[in-house]
């Protein structure tokens, strides 16, 4: 079976305030629909940096990246937009709402991006049913002022989640977040790999990563696998 | 289609919500922009308004534009009257014979020698008449200054005549002059000429009829016999001096033929078709010996002529209009890239989302655009106003007509002004949001 994404030694340079720093070395990752990956790692190691390539806001430089077994590592500005809108839902630390919008609004940009179009009905009724399904369809009218950290991040998720995308991309979901409230954010996420959409979480919460179906570790450039007995409390804290 | 019309849309949304969340911001680049573009508009208005002003006075003073002009010269005997002959009856073209005549008690001195305009004794400002090359100056201690003709008249046997200009006509001036009638009627060309000859006189001969008491009898330079004729009409020819007009045949009534070579010659205008009757007039005069060099037809071509004249002060106000222009643009470019640097995270969230880079830099573009439209529009309004209020206040205080309509030209200009100012200090902003990476901006 074709995975829906496969990243095959990739590696990517960042140019430093000094010199050049290789990020990534070689990353080999292969992610089936339905399956839920947690990323690991130091502060630092890279994470991020893997992250906005596999949700094609950056290139790599070398290797190979492939959704349903096309190569997209090269892939035009324009085709990247377009994959970005179809295939991705992303969830950052820092909530990124705007601020001049309603929670509903904020959902709908999502859906007004310039990529196709939906009659206002059928937005509003996409956009609720993924405030729903994050549990803050009662709040769809406030601006993120009037919002809680936890409710803000779940209007968050619900943009991620209004075009039903096959991939999720969380960055430390919950690290703006208390534990109870984080919970609840990991929860929907998880929830929603169960419709067959592949997640990955960037975590530096082991409660959080052994949720996953898989729980890997960045650590010089290259993705290993990690085990509980392996895990040590002191490195995640990192 | 389809996906344009999704990609307008969505530009139209996100357009309205980033004008909405930043009034204020909008507000501030309409005021930067407003007075450079109110600054192009008014030199554009300006210079359409001199432009139809200088040409309504030589609509006036020479002939519409098109319109054909002929001198025929008194020094072949014979040729006025075979030009009057010619052009007798006709409509497409018409012969005016100027000469001067006195009007008034006879042996005196005129109130104003030379037919010069009345109010020029009061000493009031001299800013229409001017000094042109026939003002005579007199100069002393005080500096120089025209002669002063109400004084010298004054020290002459006091008279009461009034010196004007007398413009014979062969047939109907106003298809090539539209003159303005502003009482009684003008000269009728259609009917038998009377044997006491009916003048129309301009403003200025009608303000000296007002102001001396003056008998109603009519010298003409060079003609011993006298004429008591009826002033039947006041038009507003556009010229400052006084000036009457009357028919060619009615003047024939009491001028004799032959003092006619006494006169100034015939200048003919011939309408832009009227060549028939121009190669008549050409075969005679040339039969009777006149040079065929000399009559030559030349077009008025007033438009392109003033236009010419005036280019270079329209550019050299258009280019401090620019200049003011050009702070305006610096403003909005100022604030739009204050505003995009507000906005990197919302673009970069925007493009994360999957928002084609080309739409954000649109939109951006596109708020600036619709600000310079916006300001044109603002610049346009005031301006005609302006122009209104201005008209209303001086209608009648000046020879130029100002019940003028706010000229289009000037309205393109705006629009153009506004638009142009909008891409300049859009276009920088808009590709900077363009650029703004998102792997930067999202990294936690
Ligand atoms: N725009 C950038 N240019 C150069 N180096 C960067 C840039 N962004 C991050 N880095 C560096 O790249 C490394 C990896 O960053 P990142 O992927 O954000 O790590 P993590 O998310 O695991 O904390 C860090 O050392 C960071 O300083
Ligand atoms: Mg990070």
């Amino acid at each position: 079976m074709t995975p829906l994404i496969e990243l095959d030694g990739v590696t990517k340079t960042l140019k430093g305030q000094q010199e050049p720093r290789t990020i990534l070395s070689g990353v080999d990752l292969t992610v089936q629909a339905g399956q839920s990956v947690a990323v690991l790692g130091r502060s630092g190691s890279g994470k991020s940096t893997l992250l906005s390539i596999v949700g094609l806001f950056d290139r790599p430089d070398g290797g190979a990246y492939r959704i349903d077994g096309q190569d997209i590592s090269r892939i035009p500005e324009r085709k990247a937009a377009a994959l970005r809108s179809a295939e991705f839902g992303f969830v950052f630390q820092r909530f990124f709402l705007l601020k001049h919008l309603s929670a509903a609004q904020n959902v709908a940009m999502a859906l007004v991006n310039g990529q196709g179009w939906l009659p206002r009905r059928q937005r509003r009724a996409k956009v609720m049913a993924a405030l729903e399904q994050v549990g803050i369809a009662h709040l769809a009218k406030h601006r993120p002022a009037k919002l809680s950290g936890g409710e803000q991040q779940r209007v968050a998720v619900a943009r991620a989640l209004v075009r039903q995308p096959r991939i999720l991309l969380a960055d430390e979901p919950t690290g703006a977040l208390d534990t109870e409230t984080g919970n609840l954010v990991i929860d929907v996420l998880h929830e929603a790999t169960r419709q067959g959409r592949a997640l990955i979480l960037v975590t530096h919460d082991w409660d959080h990563a052994r949720k996953m179906g898989r729980v890997l570790r960045l650590e010089d450039g290259t993705l290993h696998d990690v085990d509980e007995y392996e895990h040590a409390p002191a490195e995640v804290a990192a | 289609m389809i996906r344009l019309s999704g990609r307008l849309r969505s530009a139209l949304i996100i357009g309205g919500q980033g004008i909405r969340a930043r009034k204020t911001r909008t507000l501030l680049s309409i005021v930067s922009l407003f007075l450079g573009v109110l600054a192009v508009v008014v030199v554009q208005a300006g210079a359409e308004a001199a432009n139809q002003a200088a040409l309504a006075d030589i609509e006036l003073q020479v002939g519409k534009d098109g319109t054909r002009m002929m001198y025929v010269s008194p020094e072949k005997a014979g040729a006025m009257a075979a030009a009057l002959e010619t052009l007798k009856g006709r409509s497409d073209a018409v012969g005016v014979i100027g000469t001067s005549a006195t009007i008034g008690e006879p042996g005196v001195n005129p109130v104003n020698p030379g037919g010069a305009p009345f109010d020029r004794q009061a000493g009031g400002p001299d800013y229409y008449y001017g000094g042109g090359p026939g003002a005579e100056m007199i100069c002393d201690e005080r500096g120089c200054r025209p002669v002063d003709k109400a004084q010298q008249a004054e020290q002459t046997p006091n008279g009461q005549a009034i010196e004007l200009r007398l413009s014979a006509l062969t047939g109907d001036v106003l298809p090539f002059r539209p003159y303005r009638m502003k009482s009684g009627r003008w000269l009728d060309f259609t009917k038998v000429p009377s044997l006491s000859p009916g003048i129309v006189v301009n403003l200025e001969a009608a303000k000296g009829f007002a102001r001396y008491q003056v008998p109603a009898e009519m010298r003409i330079y060079g003609v011993s016999t006298n004429a008591t004729p009826r002033i039947i009409g006041v038009v507003d020819d556009g010229v400052p001096m006084p000036t009457a007009y009357t028919r060619v045949d009615e003047l024939l009534n009491w001028v004799p033929a032959s003092s006619l070579d006494m006169m100034g010659g015939v200048e003919t205008l011939l309408a832009p078709d009227a060549y028939a009757v121009e190669q008549t007039l050409r075969a005679r005069l040339v039969g009777l010996g006149v040079p065929a060099e000399q009559l030559r037809a030349d077009p008025v071509n007033a438009r392109k002529a003033i236009e010419e004249q005036l280019r270079l002060v329209r550019l050299v106000f258009l280019g401090i209009a620019g200049l003011v222009l050009l702070i305006g643009v610096a403003g909005i470019l100022n604030v739009g890239l204050a505003t995009v640097g507000e906005r990197v995270e919302e673009f970069a969230l925007r493009r994360a989302v999957g928002t084609p880079r080309t739409l954000l830099a649109g939109i951006v573009l596109a708020e600036t655009l619709l600000t310079g439209l916006f300001t044109a529009a603002a610049a346009i309004g005031v301006a005609s106003l302006a122009l209104k209020v201005v008209g209303s206040i001086l209608s009648g205080r000046t020879p130029i007509p100002l019940d003028m309509e706010f000229p289009w030209q000037a309205g393109v200009a705006g629009i153009v002004a506004g638009l142009v100012a909008g891409l300049l200090g859009g276009l920088i902003p808009a590709i900077r949001a363009a650029r703004i990476p998102i792997a930067t901006v999202m990294r936690a």
